[in-house]
């Protein structure tokens, strides 16, 4: 069964002046324990999916399907709590709360689904380890390299135990070394904890380390390439 | 709420040079506000308690058409049953009996109109304070001497008098004669109003009664009552088992006292208002540029799941933060200066003979009410919520894609 899928979705920009076509009619699904990249070049729509896949944005038609919930239809409210319970997200920008410790930021998604101070340490703890930041829990994000930060971003992603994880151009700021790095880790998660990973990107290295590729042109798929198994599903 | 609370706080603190600008501005703005209203508060409560405990006292008795044309002949009638009554009612803390009348006083130098009050010194001085008032000579308690007079200093000093000089008082008697006396001066006294000082002289009520008709006779009774509040009532009082004269409260004798009183409410209401407006604006200004610069941010949250009313009361709470830290400390200030001034007053020495003109001290004691506080302290946070508010619901409409 798949984690996500979408319908005949079609997103269009500015309907009533000068209409751009951000996705034309796309029906793509993703499987549990994914490592899959959507790729393309610029303005071919793959954030717009991307978008839509996390419920951030509504399409124009069609439906985006999350664990067989029809989550176009959801009102504002329902579909934030929708995101906080099901989906995690990583930012180019790493949008880490600049106020907030490395432990607080990863934390802080906890809290908003009311776990208990303990259980939101315990957990903030290991997963700030996992990603290699057992020693900087009371770095504030400003006191942290492009690297780490992303990595917090990761695992604050994970903090809620969403069904999938969206990465929009997580490595575009970071050098090689960590790129290399996060992607290291995000791969090991997948292959380990049976993460889901859907990242969009232009960069070679998260392709090549991609399971599954997914090309789009125009805000239509071009392509869907499978080059490895994907893990237990 | 924990969580929200810290996140607000911290965000106050992201941009400290900003954050602490306004902090000072609340401070400063309230401080001055609180010291200004409670200043304002002192000076009409001393002139009015002045004006009641020097003179008017809470509650007076006339005959009923005395203070509108003043004939000497309109005096006070049953007064033994009247006297009794004020005697024997325990709202009373103590009464004096008057005797007035308008006179020309004649000296070497020159002729001037005054108003002659005759006092009965022993009840007057537990009736009233205007005895302290006298700031050389002696009280018309004195013995030995015929008819004492006390006249103002700036009677005594238009008229080139001094102490142990002698004044003629012409006026007419109750039976519409004119008659003149000379009477003795033995003190001068100062009181808040020259005005005042220039046209009103004391004597003894029995010595102007004896001139104005052969047998005594009382134009007022003056009545202090242990509480102010219980003047309507004891007036409803004494009117219903006293047809023929008219009790009025101090309210009713001095409209303007009154007025005064209104007056500073009046003013408490409208420095608290610009003080309000300038606090509204302050946080609007500082919160929308906070927004501004953090609607990425907000995106973001909203984005991984923080609720619209969450992002919401984040807004709200670093408002109200951001305002009780400066109204926290301007408050404190405030009470510590009017708690320092309260006692040593605040000397407006520089404007004294401007301020002694209109009948108001220079020296004025801060008064501000529990309640006084309490209220601004209320309508702080209410502004602050309320100016917290347009920044509040902007931020909810973020879209989370920014």
């Amino acid at each position: 069964m798949s984690i996500v899928k979408t319908s005949s979705l079609s997103k269009i920009y500015n309907p009533d002046t000068v209409p751009v076509h951000a996705l034309k009619d796309v029906s793509v699904s993703f499987e549990k324990g994914e490592f899959t990249t959507i790729v393309g070049p610029s303005g071919s729509g793959k954030t717009t999916l991307l978008n839509m896949l996390g419920g951030l944005d509504k399409p124009t038609s069609g439906t985006v399907e999350v664990d067989g919930n029809n989550i176009t239809g959801m009102k504002d409210s329902a579909l934030i709590d929708f995101r906080l319970q099901n989906i995690g997200f990583v930012f180019q920008h790493y949008n880490l709360i600049p106020v907030f410790t490395a432990l607080e930021n990863v934390s802080f998604i906890m809290l908003l689904r009311n776990r208990s101070k303990a259980e939101m340490d315990e957990r903030a703890k290991a997963l700030l380890e996992a990603v290699g930041l057992g020693d900087r829990f009371d770095a504030r994000p400003k006191q942290l390299s492009g690297g780490q930060q992303q990595r917090v971003a990761v695992a604050r992603a994970l903090a809620s135990g969403p069904k999938f994880i969206l990465a929009d151009e997580p490595t575009a700021n970071l050098d090689s070394a960590s790129a290399m790095n996060l992607l290291d880790i995000m791969e090991k998660m997948n292959r380990e904890q049976n993460i889901t990973f859907i990242f969009s990107t232009h960069d070679q290295r998260v392709i090549d380390r991609a399971r599954r590729v997914v090309t789009m042109v125009d805000g239509a798929i071009h392509s869907d390439e499978r080059v490895g198994e994907a893990v237990n599903g | 709420m924990k969580m929200i609370l810290t996140i607000a706080w911290r965000n106050i603190w992201r941009h400290p040079g900003r954050s602490g600008v306004l902090i000072a501005a609340i401070i400063a703005g309230l401080w001055a506000g609180v010291v200004t209203v409670g200043t304002m508060n002192g000076l009409l409560h001393q002139r009015v308690n002045y004006l009641i405990e020097s003179e008017i006292t809470h509650l007076q008795v006339h005959h009923p058409e005395f203070l509108t044309e003043r004939r000497p002949a309109d005096t006070l009638s049953s007064t033994a049953a009247l006297f009794r009554f004020l005697d024997e009612d325990s709202r009373v803390q103590a009464w004096a009996p008057r005797v007035l009348a308008d006179a020309m006083l004649q000296s070497p130098v020159k002729t001037s109109g005054v108003r002659v009050r005759g006092l009965d010194p022993q009840r007057e001085i537990n009736t009233t304070t205007f005895h302290e008032r006298v700031t050389e000579g002696s009280y018309l308690n004195t013995e030995g001497i015929r008819n004492p007079v006390l006249l103002g200093e700036a009677l005594l000093e238009q008229h080139r008098l001094r102490i142990g000089n002698r004044i003629v008082l012409t006026f007419e008697t109750a039976e519409g004669e004119l008659t003149s006396a000379a009477f003795n001066i033995v003190g001068q006294f100062r009181s808040a109003s020259t005005e005042y000082d220039e046209t009103t002289v004391l004597v003894r009520a029995s010595d102007l009664a004896r001139h104005l008709s052969e047998v005594p006779l009382y134009h007022e009774a003056g009545v202090l009552l242990y509480d102010i509040d219980d003047a309507p009532a004891l007036a409803e009082a004494l009117n219903a088992a006293f047809p023929e004269i008219r009790a009025q409260t101090w309210t009713e004798i001095s409209p303007e006292l009154s007025t005064l009183v209104q007056l500073g409410g009046l003013m408490l209401y409208i420095v608290t208002m610009i003080i309000m407006l300038a606090l509204a604006f302050g946080i609007l200004n500082t919160m929308l540029m906070a927004l501004f610069e953090r609607m990425r941010e907000i995106g973001m949250l909203l984005s991984i799941g923080m609720s619209r009313v969450r992002i919401f009361m984040m807004i709200v709470l670093e408002a109200v933060l951001l305002t009780l830290t400066g109204a926290a400390a301007g408050f404190a200030l405030a009470l510590l200066s009017i708690r320092h001034f309260s006692a040593s007053g605040i000397n407006f020495e520089m404007f004294a003979e401007g301020t002694a003109e209109l009948g108001w001290d220079h020296l004025v004691f801060p008064i501000l009410s529990t309640g006084e506080f309490v209220s601004i302290g209320l309508i702080v946070i209410f502004v602050t919520l309320l100016a917290s508010l347009y920044p509040a619901i902007k931020a909810t409409k973020t879209s989370v894609i920014q």
